[in-house]
């Protein structure tokens, strides 16, 4: 482990004070939580950056609900997540993922943002915002524009962001008869990292699935979305063998590697045990029956 | 002398005042209100740094090492080689291959090879980067058996085999005659890490010309003592030794504490400043001994009656870089080869190799559960191909009153091992659960374990502790072990046994810290001897002064000796128990009259006799025995293993304490579950690559499983106070059979190796054709 | 300079930006009952409450709590709930090394403040993230539910 060094701290109390050090200052990174940042400092040796905290920013803080959109700003810990009536009901993918991730300190202190703008591949929020549809809203100080939230991932630990930009919000449509579910494997009950992570969503119409997305974590360098399995069950009627049949193809979609926390076999395999779990649970959430 | 009967005939109580109750430990209020101090606690800002500069290499000669840029750094005090060392550089523990600063060779990637001190972390780090080590690599060995290979590159001596050990018991080859059945398997125990919670630290202030105060995390203050006084060429007065609370040991510390305070002492000493030597996470994961890994090549035969006949067995220990405990470790596993089972014929070979990872060193179970995990498996499979209960061919074979074990020894008392599996078996209701039970995508199964644990030292070599008592004039009392502190309690053990004895109120014994200049040595805490070794001791000690105590009282109260009795602090007629003398008055009168108020306990185990050529005779002084039942739940989709239930049981020989005896037990549980379904300490290429609780994960409160109330037997050992023999290793043993036969019984799959990690199962289910 | 609340005091501190809030309550400022096991967040021996949330001092930066509230369980000696939780881990033997125990009493502590009847399973989550290698967490899981059971009001 390594002492941190040769870095400082900026606390910029609005968004244009952020935005300006971002845009001025060489070598600028956002700081919120610090739970990724600094123990990866502490591992890999520090970078000599200005941290810039976007904690004191009150407007990038908080979930709101707004014209048939969900709205989060990006220093929305995952406590606030797991907290929130309008989450747990609108996006239950969400809600659970937020219960899975760290421990209670962690959880306190870790937000959303920074558990995206790391593009760990195993990030947890990912799979679901990704299957909510939700888009990424980025910002500079000459623009800000929206985009679909998997465009944000470029590699592991890489997202499009430039220099002078920042995730300022997150949005996903709220739409009724809709629901989702997460999964995840982990090697002990208490809290860990993902060995590999799944979100599934669906709109129902009586017993056939109007709508269906499918997101993975940890079984490729960024979190993805299975759009051939998608289309493939969307429009059907459901049931277990479309499950199953999905939950297979979602195999062929992963290209996971070995590492400490498992093999690749055994992530391609746990693929399709969480897609079908989550099949299963996001399907009975919206009232379907199996 | 039989303690058992002394005591309970010496205090002549219908029911013990302290021992054997409840008792809230006289260190948890210090340590709940956060005023308990371990080691860095102590160490006041701005003093000197230190930093180990590691090898890269696993194997490799050093060809130079150049200190003078790093000097060079601002802030940096001085840097230390083996040149510096002034005394032998050598901190091996069984065997002199140990530099304690290497300058010729190094043999695993963190060796140590100088020591870097500066004024502060940064400043450290910054010179450790810049200290150049040139090497000759040397090819390097990573297993057993490239280590073992013909031709195989030296990294001690010739072969690679540190030590050997054998065990020849009864005919062998009648043996085999004999069996109706044979199972044969081969066994992997990997490495495991202790993980405890505080990383090691050590604090050391030179005292003037010719000594160094060091307050320092360990398990034998003494054993320090004696390496770092080595190192520095002092005698041992010079060097003094002073434990600090520590945040978990395990066996850990035994073997780092020596290393890291004679960092910090060479810093301190060669600078003359406060030295302070702190390791992080990662360097504790990295280059600290971890459990031995351990193949066995087991082969074991019983009879169509359900007779254990034969048992064959093949050790071969990885030791790492240095033997370090290997040969201690090495015969603990020879001598408990067979289990807690009586067998007429045994044949053991046991072989200690070096590899150039790091080494093993001590921990929890030292060998025996590892040991465990083979043979309850053995035994397990021998009951399955003999269609009989698990359980009941265990009760067939285990080793009673009478029996001889492993190594032909005589036991002759404090065997509780049937009653442990009798017990277990009726709180689980083993009969019940023969199928195992499919839920959904999960199955449930049973399984048991048990295990047997000498306690104190093997082979018969001589053990003896010591512990010192001290009665003040107001009747409070100091008491002195070297017996540490590490979380298991046993000092405040120690304090029970004092109380009962002097019958003085619990509060009023104040347990010093551990400090060589006025502690007498107890030698370490391990072994399972802390209770049973040090325990007598303090006993002694407790009866030196009670006995000038009651001298005084009987004269003061006009009445004969008998009839005094001693509790909370007073002493006061039996037939008339209304006059009270309370112990300040007491002392008062002891020192008129010349009784010495304070007193040396001194206890040494009976002598025994081994002979080390069959590896038979008086083995151990006495052993622990316990046994579990296991109840798993095995997610068939994903692999995942769930213990949900656990029933333990252990013969303690007389309980101390009973929270005390439960907290070992339920530690050990977590422990041992751990080991057997998620700790995975990985190397690649010599290096640790799971360098943090990130990736060597270990149990946590949602991984606990429910507990059933420990089921306690009470065989008492008759050569310690009050019967009592260690708990604290020995409940680690069982669990992980009973987890493995749990497995085995919910799936029909067994593991040869652990931890049964959800890739390693899902795996096995595939292939078994069971998903 | 960093300004902000410890234990009720208000404490102005030079903290660079390299340094935890851990080294700086354990070197700088002396609280030593905050412990450091990992450095990374993983084993919550440095928990502490920040605005009464239990979080790792070790990943957060000193100056980051300019303005909040940092408790410690020094600040906590007299309060009821915490002598609870003390007098139950006593009774129950939670205690063996220690080196887990402040951590763990701040998060049992913020647990039962705004939960006053915990089920086990809330118990088990509240406290994942404080690792204790010495008791099995056996024993401090039934002293919370025990401190539980003495501070509800029926
Ligand atoms: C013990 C522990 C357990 C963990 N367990 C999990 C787990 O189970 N699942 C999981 O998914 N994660 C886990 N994490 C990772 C981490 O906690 C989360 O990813 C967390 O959400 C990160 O948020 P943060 O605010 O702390 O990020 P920070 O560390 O502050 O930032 C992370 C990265 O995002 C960038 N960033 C942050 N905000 C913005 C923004 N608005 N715009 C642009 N860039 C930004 C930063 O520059 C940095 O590169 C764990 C971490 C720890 C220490
Ligand atoms: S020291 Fe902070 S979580 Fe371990
Ligand atoms: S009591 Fe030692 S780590 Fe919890």
């Amino acid at each position: 482990m390594k002492p941190l060094t040769g870095f400082s701290l900026l606390r910029p109390p609005t968004l244009v004070g952020a935005l300006e050090m971002m845009s001025t200052l060489e070598h600028a990174q956002p700081i919120v939580g610090g739970t990724d940042i600094i123990p990866t400092f502490k591992d890999l040796g520090s970078k000599p950056v200005h941290l810039i905290d976007l904690g004191l920013i009150e407007e990038l803080n908080g979930i709101m609900e707004e014209d048939g959109k969900i709205l989060i700003g990006p220093t929305t810990t995952h406590t606030q997540i797991l907290t929130s009536k309008v989450i747990e009901k609108t996006a239950p993918a969400l809600h659970d993922a937020a219960r899975w991730i760290g421990s209670v300190q962690i959880r306190n202190r870790g937000t959303i943002g920074g558990n995206l703008c790391n593009a760990s591949p195993a990030a947890d929020s990912a799979p679901p915002l990704l299957v909510h549809g939700a888009e990424a809203h980025i910002c500079s100080l000459e623009e800000g524009h929206w985009i679909p939230l998997l465009e944000l991932f470029k590699g592991p630990k890489m997202t499009v962001l430039k220099p002078n930009e920042i995730l300022i919000g997150l949005r996903f449509p709220t739409i009724a008869g809709a629901s989702s579910s997460f999964q995840r494997i982990g090697r002990r009950k208490g809290f860990t990292l993902s060995v590999v992570n799944a979100a599934v969503y669906v709109e129902r119409k009586d017993d056939a699935l109007k709508e269906a997305r499918i997101a993975l974590g940890s079984v490729a360098p960024t979190p993805i979305r299975a759009p051939v399995v998608e289309d493939k069950i969307r429009g059907k009627k459901m049931s277990e063998e479309l499950i199953d049949e999905a939950a297979e193809a979602c195999v062929e979609v992963a290209k996971p590697i070995d590492d400490v926390r498992g093999t690749a076999e055994y992530r391609k395999d746990m693929t399709a045990v969480l897609v079908k779990r989550a099949l299963r649970e996001a399907w009975r959430r919206t009232g379907g029956e199996l | 002398m039989e303690y058992d009967r002394i005591l309970s005939d010496l205090l002549n109580r219908d029911e013990y005042l302290v021992v054997g109750k409840k008792t809230v430990r006289l260190d948890a209020l210090d340590k709940l209100l956060g005023k308990a101090r371990f080691t860095s606690d102590y160490i006041p800002k701005n003093t000197m740094t230190v930093k180990v500069v590691r090898s890269t290499m696993p194997h490799a000669l050093i060809k130079r090492v150049d200190t003078s840029t790093a000097l060079m750094v601002p802030g940096v005090v001085t840097i230390l080689t083996a040149k510096d060392v002034p005394g032998e550089n050598e901190i091996g523990y069984a065997l002199p291959e140990q530099p304690f600063l290497n300058d010729k060779k190094v043999h695993y990637v963190g060796d140590p090879i100088a020591l870097v001190c500066a004024i502060d972390e940064t400043t450290a780090q910054e010179a450790m980067e810049a200290v150049v080590v040139e090497y000759e690599p040397l090819p390097a060995v990573f297993d057993i058996d490239a280590a073992l290979a013909e031709g195989a590159p030296i990294i001690h001596k010739e072969n690679n085999v540190a030590v050997k050990t054998k065990i020849r018991k009864g005919d062998i080859a009648k043996g085999w005659k004999d069996s109706d059945v044979v199972v044969e398997d081969t066994y992997w125990s990997p490495y495991q890490e202790h993980m405890c919670l505080e990383p090691e630290a050590a604090y050391a202030v030179p005292d003037g010309v010719g000594k160094v105060t060091i307050i320092a995390c360990m398990q034998s203050p003494h054993l320090v003592r004696e390496k770092v006084a080595r190192v520095l060429g002092w005698k041992l007065n010079q060097v003094r030794v002073i434990q600090a609370l520590t945040g978990g040991a395990f066996g850990k510390k035994d073997d780092t504490g020596p290393l890291i305070s004679g960092y910090a002492a060479l810093a301190a000493i060669k600078t003359g400043k406060p030295a302070a030597y702190i390791m992080d996470r990662s360097e504790v994961l990295s280059v600290t001994p971890k459990r031995f890994p351990v193949r066995f090549k087991y082969r074991s035969g019983a009879d169509g009656k359900g007779k254990l006949t034969a048992v064959e067995v093949e050790i071969t220990l990885e030791v790492g870089a240095y033997a370090n405990r290997a040969p201690f470790w090495l015969w603990r596993q020879t001598a408990h080869a067979c289990g807690p089972y009586e067998v007429p014929n045994v044949a053991v070979d046991g072989r200690a190799v070096y590899t150039n990872k790091v080494y093993g060193g001590s921990y929890r179970g030292f060998g025996n559960l590892a040991l465990h995990f083979a043979a309850e498996q053995q035994v397990d499979k021998l009951a399955y191909e003999l269609d009989m209960d698990p359980v009941d061919f265990r009760m067939k074979n285990i080793l009673r009153i009478g029996s001889r074990t492993t190594c032909d020894q005589l036991l002759d008392n404090s065997v509780g091992i049937d009653k442990c599996l009798a017990g277990v078996a009726a709180a689980s209701d083993w009969a019940k659960h023969r199928e195992p039970v499919r839920i959904g995508t999960k199955i449930r199964g049973w399984g048991v374990g048990c295990a047997y644990h000498g306690n104190s030292t093997s082979r018969s070599t001589p053990d003896w502790s010591a512990a010192s008592l001290m009665i003040h004039g107001d009747g409070s009392l100091t008491y002195r072990t070297a017996i540490c502190e590490i979380g298991q309690g046993s000092p405040f053990g120690h304090a029970k046994i004092v109380a009962e004895i002097i019958g003085c109120n619990l509060d009023s014994i104040k347990i010093e810290q551990p400090d060589t200049d006025s502690t007498p040595d107890s030698k370490p805490t391990h072994g399972s001897r802390g209770l049973m070794m040090g325990g007598t001791a303090a006993a002694d000690a407790a009866i030196k002064l009670r006995e000038r105590i009651i001298r005084v009282a009987s004269n003061m109260l006009d009445c004969p000796e008998a009839h005094v009795e001693l509790r909370d602090s007073q002493a006061y007629n039996r037939k008339k128990p209304s006059v009270k003398i309370p112990f300040a008055e007491i002392v008062e009168e002891m020192h008129i009259r010349g009784e010495n108020p304070a007193s040396y306990g001194f206890y040494t185990s009976p002598r025994r006799f081994f002979d080390v050529d069959t590896g038979l005779g008086y083995n151990y002084a006495v052993y622990t025995f316990a046994a579990s039942v296991a109840e798993v739940e095995v997610d068939t989709e994903t692999g995942q293993v769930e213990v949900t239930k656990i029933w333990p049981a252990m013969d303690v020989g007389k309980v101390i304490d009973p929270l005390m005896v439960d907290g070992q037990i339920h530690g050990a549980i977590s422990q041992g579950i751990g080991f057997a379904i998620m700790e995975n300490l990985q190397l690649k290429d010599g290096v640790v690559t799971t360098t943090g609780f990130k990736d060597y994960i270990i149990p946590s409160a949602l991984d606990t499983p429910e507990i059933d109330d420990t089921i306690v037997v009470e065989e008492p050992y008759k050569h310690a106070a009050f019967g009592a023999k260690g708990v604290g290793e020995p409940s680690i043993i069982s669990i992980v059979p009973a987890v493995v036969n749990a497995i085995h019984h919910a799936t029909g799959l067994r593991f040869s190796t652990i931890p049964i990690t959800p890739d390693r199962m899902h795996k096995a289910l595939k292939e078994a054709g069971k998903k | 300079m960093v300004n902000f609340e410890l234990n009720g005091a208000h404490v102005s501190f030079e903290a660079p930006a390299t340094m935890t809030l851990l080294d700086m309550l354990r070197v700088e400022l002396g609280v030593t009952s905050v412990k450091k096991g990992c450095e990374q967040g993983e084993c919550g021996a440095c928990t502490v409450l920040i605005d009464g949330y239990p979080m790792t001092s070790c990943i957060i930066l000193a100056p980051q709590v300019e303005g909040r509230h940092v408790c410690t369980i020094d600040g906590l000696a007299e309060n009821p709930l915490m002598k609870e939780l003390r007098e139950a881990f006593m009774e129950n033997g939670a205690v063996q090394c220690g080196f887990c125990t402040p951590g763990i009493l701040l998060s049992a502590y913020a647990l039962l403040r705004d939960n006053k009847r915990p089920s086990e399973e809330e118990v088990k989550t509240a406290i994942e993230g404080n690792i204790c290698r010495c008791t099995g967490y056996v024993a401090i899981i039934e002293s919370i539910l025990d401190a539980a059971e003495r501070i509800a009001p029926d």
